[in-house]
């Protein structure tokens, strides 16, 4: 009797009409993903994205070539170079990022005494190059500058648990 | 006047048929590739949308130039032959496929004498055609001389031999009612044919099993899901396209949606009255011909995407023994039955001649 | 001998060790910051808190409180760990924490013991002190702020070095520590205050902010800057060496290095012959190793062998010597010298060119006789040797030569070369009455024909070669010398006999204005004075460069290794002879360093590792009487070679501490 019943169902393609009916339902339903380029999910303020040297208010900047976040870095992505400026503060002469190698683990934020390397929150930074990927100090301020205002909300924001 | 009459009357016998059958070609060919291009499109819009996404909505408005962004990638990307590929069957097979997708269309009706060959044995025709187009695929996973287009070509000649068999049965049983092989006169064969006023076989119970038959196995023919196993990409990488890149490519793909475009064409022909109206009331007929046809291409098609979002692929053996030991029995016994009703209750075989009738 | 305990272990140290020297005895660390094993006992960081049973109920000062018979010494109850945190916590009051910034971060006592020792936070609120910069010279930068004021750079000018130009002033939370005048410190050892210094208070001016000590690759080496052998570390990042630190040796340089081998490193890099060059038409081009070879095979040919000579430079490595020596020999020629400076002595035995009395055993020398010698200049750790007994008058120096500052007192009896025949009576009673005597010969007098065989004679006179004790020392400058004239490297009548020479081989000969009218092959690492008249010059590696063997002027036998490679298409110098040899046409017999050393070890053993030749003297020459004033060796102790000539660093310091000092004198 089974057989001749399970024979009767396949045969009416009864599952088939089931999973039709359920896809057919969720046709219908609202969407769930974003519409990305236009909308954008919420991001932690501990999101890790790409990297800047940020300044302080005066203009100076606050990286001191103190090499930690080279020390730390587990990609060795990080490649510093120093020397005394002629005010003879400690300055870094070459600050790069391989952004290629880099794994966005967030530890050189967490070695840096002075909060001048951060991870922003911007995501979209894809290159039609690799070389554009090779990250040097000028380009690092400069995305320090223009994501300034973020960083320190971020920064503001995560400090409670730090 | 004819079309055809009117160039021949300005450029003679001979050039004014070549013109205007040229003319008549690309009339079918250029909406078919634009329908293609809608057609990509319509396929990852459902399937997104069965799935809650959103699907491609960039490029141009609602994304609907996606497919042409696409194509335009495909054309400047580099053609690569593998070193070790048979290099001119590999750069025949994918011009095989699409030729072979775009002539099968030669014979398709839109409308009450909207056809381009009016052939009398038009659904012969398309049987060879499509039995033909094994051959590009085949040809294509041979020529790569690599393993995966190797075994993506072996599986389709396997899954196409074995649905066609039961595919001619089962349109058997359709010729059989409407007593002829010419596409136009199955159409009109349908005015009509249940209870005066349906216009379908599919409302007619001894062909709505057949119906169903005959659109599974449009989807094992066209390698849709779930019958794509000659492209399965967790399998088989992208199974006999593995080695092709840019138009060899974009043919391949361009070949394939042009003969899936086909079936969804084939079926309202067969089975849903083709240009008909599905109630034969006069008022629809209001509504022009090729507009009904459009709209069931449309909804046969919008099925095909559906069953492609809800369906999981097949497992080899499992489409053997579903083309073998179900779909074969099944048209071949569904042939009996409806043969024998025809000829016990109906006079479709009294007005044939030459045929015998007690 | 006293018997004690430490942490329950029982350890015997010897009479007059103090606490932490039995726990050190014992393997138990004791922090510290003030205490150092080569300065005295100032007992004022407080650090080396232990609890000492029997004693008062409160934490001792283990560095400073004497092991006694039957103590029971803890370093690890809850009263020390307190009073260490303690400490520690006072110390950081005033410590700032800019570690990031501070080149001492990573190898910092401070660092390390506030993170073994510790509290791990603070409880204070209040502003910490400032303290304004002091000037200590081109060479010790200082962050005064950070000084924890452990008085280590304090006692080692006063008790080492002998400059008493760093000091201590005001009280408590006031004091600080400075060079009184803000002049520059006018020391030859003033680096080792950068190590003495426990935290980042006095750091390397010239090395300031270049790197961590992580980045680092250390290898260690021989200095080549004089001929004490002084063993290295070569801190390298790349191809840049970026400082040199002193590696701890007690037979050879205790802990200490001369400035000029701490600090010349930046000429390693500067004026560097990186590629061949040949003379065409007077002048200089730059030609490919196979040009400057052709060039080489056409000015030798048709030459006699015995018209074909070479000198060697002063920072030859051994291998290098051999090398050349035996290229030179497949040429045909024995003419070899490598006493560019002049100097005349007798090279038949081993003990008639050694410092015989050894470095370590100079110190038990009770008098001394300097014969136109300077050690402060010519061999800095030599003279913080001798000063150690010199100082505290527990020995006698005397000196016949032009007077010089050597820190300590000297009684110079005048630069008269006569002298030596007719000493005054009071320094002969104490020569002749000394248990040890010492006569130390420096290369600068040596250039005085007859001057060897005179110093040699009063030597024998008051028999300062005696049955355990070899008083009769020369004191080389070059830190090849030794090993040159261990080869042999030596011809009758010095470089003045080799002017007739037709084709001349300069290995780094650069201190010797030789070359004039002949072909001339200068093999070096800079362009400096020595291609001066060269005709074909061929980049070599400088010491840093290459795998060494040196051999210091005690006769020790030591070994370096490369830090770096050589620049552009610069080679180590035996490869150069080797491939040389080969375009000459007759292929020296080795193709690699093993092959090398080997071929050295087979006919000196000692310079392969083997025993030690003995050091005999062989009989004294003929007298003849001499006179005249004598010169010294070094006239500006910052530029005595190529290396040091090209630094940077060592210009600045002959412009800060050599010209006001020179000024003055005038």
């Amino acid at each position: 009797m089974t057989a001749i019943f399970r024979a009767a169902k396949s045969l009416l393609l009864l599952e088939f009409i089931g999973a039709l009916g359920l896809t057919l339902k969720y046709f219908f339903r609202p969407k769930v993903t974003l519409n990305y380029p236009y909308e954008k999910g919420p991001l932690s303020p501990r999101f890790r994205g790409e990297h800047a040297l940020r300044r302080y208010p005066n203009g100076e900047e606050r990286c001191i070539a103190c090499k930690l976040c080279e020390a730390v870095c587990p990609a060795l992505a990080i490649t510093i170079e120093a020397e005394p400026r002629d005010d003879g503060s400690r300055r870094t002469t070459r600050y790069d990022i391989d952004m290629t190698k880099c794994i966005y683990c967030g530890l050189c934020q967490e070695a840096c005494p002075v909060d001048a390397i951060v991870e922003t929150a911007n995501f979209e930074f894809s290159t039609e190059t690799r070389e554009e990927l090779l990250y040097d100090k000028a380009k690092l301020l400069a995305n320090g500058d223009k994501w300034e205002r973020s960083i320190a909300a971020n920064l503001a924001a995560d400090a409670p648990w730090r | 006047m004819t079309f055809t009459g009117h160039f021949q009357s300005w450029f003679g016998d001979g050039a004014g048929w070549f013109i205007a059958t040229t003319v008549l070609i690309l009339a079918i060919v250029l909406p078919v590739m634009v329908g293609v291009a809608m057609a990509v499109y319509a396929d990852r819009k459902i399937w997104a949308a069965m799935q809650m996404r959103r699907g491609p909505n960039v490029v141009g408005p609602f994304g609907l130039l996606q497919t042409f962004a696409d194509a335009a990638k495909l054309f400047l990307k580099e053609t690569i032959v593998p070193s070790g590929a048979s290099t001119a069957v590999f750069i025949m097979a994918p011009m095989i496929s699409f030729v072979l997708a775009l002539a099968i269309w030669a014979v398709m009706p839109f409308d009450a004498g909207l056809v381009l060959a009016d052939l009398n044995v038009g659904l012969l025709y398309i049987f060879a055609i499509s039995s033909m187009g094994v051959y590009g695929i085949i040809m294509s996973g041979w020529a790569s001389n690599s393993k995966y287009p190797f075994l993506g070509g072996l599986r389709p000649a396997a899954q196409m031999v074995s649905y066609e068999v039961s595919m001619g049965f089962i349109l058997v049983a359709v010729m059989l009612y409407a007593q002829s092989l010419n596409l136009s006169a199955i159409v009109m064969a349908q005015k009509g044919n249940v209870l005066g006023v349906l216009n379908g076989n599919i409302f007619n119970p001894l062909l709505f099993p057949m119906g169903i038959m005959f659109f599974i196995t449009a989807l094992a023919e066209t390698n849709r899901p779930p019958f794509d196993l000659p492209e399965a990409e967790s399998e088989l990488v992208a199974g006999y396209q593995v080695e092709y890149s840019s138009m060899s490519f974009a043919l391949f793909f361009l070949g394939e949606y042009a003969n899936i475009l086909f079936m969804c064409a084939l079926i309202p022909v067969l089975f849903l009255g083709g240009w008909l109206p599905p109630i034969d009331w006069a008022p629809l007929y209001v509504i022009p011909g090729f507009v009904w046809m459009l709209a069931k291409m449309a909804f046969i098609f919008f099925c095909f995407a559906w069953v492609k979002a809800a369906v999981p692929r097949y497992r080899y053996d499992q489409l053997m023994r579903l083309g073998w030991k179900v779909f074969l029995p099944l048209s071949l016994a569904w042939v009996v039955v409806v043969s024998g009703w025809l000829m016990f209750f109906t006079d479709k075989f009294a007005a044939v001649p030459g045929s015998v009738v007690s | 001998m006293p018997k004690l305990t430490v942490d329950g272990m029982d350890v015997e140290v010897p009479a007059g060790a103090t606490v932490l020297q039995a726990c050190e005895a014992a393997g138990v660390e004791v922090p510290r910051f003030c205490y150092h094993e080569r300065l005295s006992i100032a007992g004022n960081c407080r650090m080396c808190l232990v609890e000492v049973k029997p004693g008062p109920p409160k934490p001792q000062a283990s560095c400073a409180l004497p092991a006694a018979d039957g103590q029971a010494i803890f370093t690890t109850t809850p009263m020390v760990k307190k009073a260490r945190e303690g400490v520690m916590e006072f110390l950081l009051i005033n410590h700032p924490l800019d570690c990031p910034i501070c080149d001492q971060g990573g190898e910092c006592d401070l660092q390390d013991q506030s993170l073994a020792y510790g509290k791990g936070f603070t409880r204070y609120q209040e502003n910490k002190r400032a303290v304004t910069e002091k000037f200590m010279g081109p060479l010790v930068k200082t962050i005064m702020t950070r000084c924890i004021h452990c008085t280590r750079c304090v006692r080692f000018a006063e008790e080492v070095a002998g400059v008493e130009e760093i000091g201590a002033v005001g009280r408590g939370e006031n004091m600080q520590i400075t060079s009184y005048l803000e002049k520059a410190v006018t020391s030859e050892v003033s680096g080792n205050i950068i190590d003495l210094c426990p935290v980042g208070a006095l750091t390397s001016k010239p090395y300031a902010f270049q790197a961590r000590p992580w980045e680092l690759k250390k290898t260690d080496s021989i200095d080549v800057m004089d001929a004490l052998g002084s063993n290295i570390v070569i801190g390298s990042r790349g191809p840049a060496v970026l400082r040199i630190t002193p590696r701890i040796n007690d037979d050879v340089n205790e802990e200490w290095l001369s400035d000029k081998g701490r600090f010349a490193n930046d000429g390693l890099a500067a004026r560097r012959l990186d590629r061949p060059y040949v003379r065409v038409g007077g002048k200089l081009k730059a030609a490919s190793w196979a040009e400057a070879f052709a060039a080489i095979k056409a000015g030798l040919a048709g030459l006699p062998g015995e018209a074909i000579a070479g000198i060697v430079g002063d920072l030859a490595a051994v291998e290098d010597m051999v090398a050349f020596r035996d290229l030179l020999a497949t040429l045909g020629s024995q003419r070899i010298e490598s006493r560019q400076d002049g100097a005349l002595f007798n090279t038949a035995a081993r003990g008639d060119y050694l410092f015989n009395a050894g470095l370590a055993g100079i110190e038990s020398a009770d008098v001394v006789l300097l014969i136109g010698a300077d050690p402060r200049r010519e061999a800095p750790l030599l003279n913080v040797r001798l000063r150690k007994k010199a100082a505290r008058r527990q020995s006698q120096v005397f000196g016949i030569g032009p007077a010089v500052d050597l820190t300590y007192p000297v009684t110079w009896l005048g630069d008269d070369a006569a002298l030596l025949g007719a000493l005054p009576a009071a320094v002969a009673e104490a020569l002749a009455k000394a248990e040890r005597p010492a006569v130390i010969v420096g290369m600068g007098a040596l250039r005085t024909p007859g001057l060897y065989e005179a110093a040699r004679a009063l030597a024998d006179k008051y028999a300062v070669v005696r049955d355990g004790w070899n008083g009769w020392n020369l004191l080389h400058t070059a830190a090849a010398r030794v090993g040159a004239l261990d080869l042999g490297l030596a011809v009758e009548g010095g470089v003045a006999a080799l002017a007739d020479a037709k084709a001349l081989f300069l290995l780094g000969a650069d201190e010797v204005d030789a070359g004039a009218g002949a072909f001339t092959i200068y093999i070096g690492t800079h362009g400096d004075r020595g291609v001066r008249h060269a005709d074909v010059i061929l980049p070599a590696a400088a010491y840093a460069e290459k795998p060494g063997t040196y051999v210091n002027l005690e006769g020790r036998v030591q070994r370096a290794l490369r830090a770096v490679f050589p620049p552009g298409e610069a080679r180590e110098d035996w490869t150069i002879f080797r491939a040389l040899s080969a375009v000459l046409g007759t292929p020296l017999a080795y193709d690699d360093l093993p092959a090398l050393r080997a071929r050295i070890a087979a006919e000196w053993p000692h310079l392969g590792g083997g025993a030690m030749p003995p050091a005999t003297l062989s009989a004294a020459g003929a007298v003849t009487p001499v006179s005249g004033p004598l010169a010294l060796a070094i006239d500006n102790y910052y530029l005595t070679n190529p290396i040091a000539r090209a630094s940077a660093t060592m210009a600045e310091c002959v412009e800060q501490i050599l010209a006001p000092l020179r000024e003055a004198a005038e």
